[in-house]
């Protein structure tokens, strides 16, 4: 259970320049380095989910606050418990929601990072306070820790905050093993193979791989820039326009080359969710070959493993297998 | 930890591992939920038996019930497939579109579907509905864009195409069903049988009643003589057969077989 409040209360401290000894706070209630006050606004951890609401479901509609108050949200919600000491004069401020109604933010939200986490979108912050919740933002962390919980009681899945600097959260699995679920369904996935095709071709390069080298090697899979596809539509499009937007894969102009040429790199959000080690394995699988004829590239996969490994003994490395090999 | 009570449902790494790839993949067929069912046993829980399908998406759902999503069930309109998707009850907008698409794409699905749910049929022309581009909210759209969005629609199972005409897609039924019936409960068909929202199916010629396709099925399955169940009349079309998996799945297996033969990458 302090899994999840650690992940929120990362939100928390992480702002207020965080301190090591977070990462070992046993949880919200009790924690010696929680001032008292944090623990008043939390609505307490184990409090059952309210049953049959009597409360309309149509909550009250969101207002959309002033844009330039989202980015400070995050702010706002760290000096809050900070100030929330001394005296605040300057904060008269609504009368808190009835519980009810938190709870009730705490299910659209958890909702609305399902279906975020769905279509592999980025879920910001921000938009989070924007869409969901609205006029409840002083609430913020509370509503945040309850979806967290239920996200993890329910779907054995972390809200975690991937980025303090940008704000962006991802739903992490905590389950393990993670890579069989691939595997599964795999024939009812076809993104995640032709994304990692142009990945690999790209880590096996050793820099950009030319659009000329990606569509040679699409050629293969019988996919054509100009024909469209029965899985994946208009794959140039798919390719250069929504891989680039979801942060999958760069898509760059050649310097100085006419007439112009473009090339193809890691996005950063390849970079975070997907290993080498899972490349080497694709690899493996597409020629049939041990993920070890690519030696050096096999080297650097095994360091990443063991570096990731490190800094995550728990549940976030993604290739959990690599320990058993 | 195993409980397979009626009451209150136990949530183990069984079921989340259920939850998050049925949620990873929208909407699955019912072969597909089964083989994802299995799949989690393996992974978590390899000695308990594998409770049946209906029991175990109960015992998921109970636990739901609170957090007001739910595993619904529906079946396709076409030919009676049975499909499942992760639900949000609490909506009452086409909430889970919102966060994919822009306003005016928004506002175009809206009118495609208010041309869908009065139509006749239960289609929608191509061309009747991008007449309507310009009464859209938001950025304007051009209808060659417009084309554009119809496809994109498809592509994410919200809405079907056949010949230039656009249905909704069975996920798309469950989802919304809500939604629709409270913002159209004039224009809204209802199905005789299942007494579940209707937008493709047959009516009686006499007196109007409607039935979706798989409810025909089934209801006529072994009359010579189909006849209308309020007037009685004779039922006019032909009746389609009853959704059988077995063959289906024969069918997809030896189409998959050769799939799998051209394109190696899973």
């Amino acid at each position: 259970m302090s899994e999840q409040s650690k992940d929120v209360c990362d939100l928390n401290f992480a702002a207020e320049a965080s301190n090591s000894e977070v990462h070992s706070s046993p949880g919200v209630s009790g924690g010696p380095s929680l001032p008292a006050s944090q623990a008043a606004i939390f609505p307490g951890p184990e409090s059952p989910p309210v049953g049959p609401t009597d409360a309309p479901l149509a909550s009250p509609a969101p207002q959309a606050p002033s844009e330039e108050g989202d980015p400070k949200a995050l702010q706002q919600a760290a000096e809050e418990g900070r100030a929330h000491q001394a005296p605040s004069a300057a904060q008269p401020g609504p009368a808190p929601p009835a519980p009810a109604q938190l709870v009730q933010k705490a299910h659209e939200l958890m909702w609305y990072v399902l279906v975020k986490d769905q279509k592999r979108m980025i879920i910001w912050f921000p938009d989070m306070v924007k869409d969901v919740i609205g006029s409840y933002k002083k609430w913020c962390r509370s509503i945040l820790r309850r979806t967290s919980l239920i996200l993890a009681r329910v779907f054995g899945l972390h809200l975690r905050l991937t980025s303090l600097h940008t704000m962006e959260f991802s739903l992490v699995k905590a389950l393990e093993p993670e890579e069989l679920d691939r595997v599964a369904l795999s024939n009812r996935m076809p993104m995640t193979g032709l994304l990692l095709m142009i990945l690999s071709l790209i880590y096996v390069k050793g820099r950009g791989a030319r659009e000329s080298a990606v569509w040679n090697v699409l050629r293969i899979l019988g996919l054509r820039p100009w024909k469209k596809h029965s899985t994946f539509g208009d794959v140039r499009k798919l390719i250069t326009e929504e891989f680039v937007q979801q942060n999958y894969l760069k898509y760059q102009r050649v310097p100085h080359v006419e007439p112009p040429e473009y090339e193809f790199f890691w996005g950063s959000r390849a970079s975070r969710e997907i290993t080498k080690m899972q490349i080497m394995e694709f690899l493996a699988r597409v020629f049939k070959k041990d993920p070890q004829a690519w030696p050096s590239r096999y080297r650097e996969a095994l360091e990443e493993a063991r570096a990731l490994r490190e800094a995550n003994p728990t549940a976030h490395c993604p290739r959990n297998s690599v320990s058993e090999d | 930890m195993q409980g397979s009570t009626r009451r209150m449902g136990v949530m183990t790494d069984v079921h989340r591992r259920f939850l998050q790839l049925l949620m990873t993949h929208g909407v699955l067929e019912e072969w597909d939920v089964q083989r994802l069912q299995k799949h989690c046993y393996k992974v978590h829980d390899r000695t308990a038996t594998v409770e049946k399908l209906e029991d175990f998406i109960n015992n998921i759902n109970s636990v739901l019930e609170s957090l007001y999503i739910e595993i619904k069930k529906g079946v396709t309109e076409d030919d009676g497939r049975p499909i499942y998707a992760l639900v949000n009850l609490a909506t009452t907008s086409i909430s889970k579109m919102a966060s994919d698409f822009a306003e005016n794409e928004l506002d175009l699905f809206r009118k495609a579907l208010e041309l869908i749910i009065d139509s006749e049929t239960g289609f929608a022309s191509s061309t009747n509905i991008l007449n309507l581009v310009d009464q859209l909210k938001g950025k304007k759209m051009r209808k060659k864009e417009a084309e554009h969005v119809l496809q994109k629609f498809v592509q994410n199972k919200w809405l079907i195409e056949k010949e230039g005409e656009f249905t909704l897609h069975g996920r798309a039924i469950l989802e919304m069903e809500q939604y629709i019936r409270e913002t159209y409960p004039d224009a809204v068909k209802v199905c005789t049988i299942c007494h579940s929202l209707l937008i493709q199916g047959q009516s009686c010629e006499t007196c109007g009643i409607r039935m979706h396709l798989p409810c025909v099925a089934k209801y006529f399955q072994s009359h010579s003589e189909p006849r209308c169940p309020h007037c009685n009349d004779y039922w006019p079309h032909e009746i389609p057969e009853v959704f059988d998996p077995e063959k289906e799945r024969e069918a997809s297996i030896s189409k998959s077989n050769k799939r799998s033969l051209r394109s190696r990458q899973h």
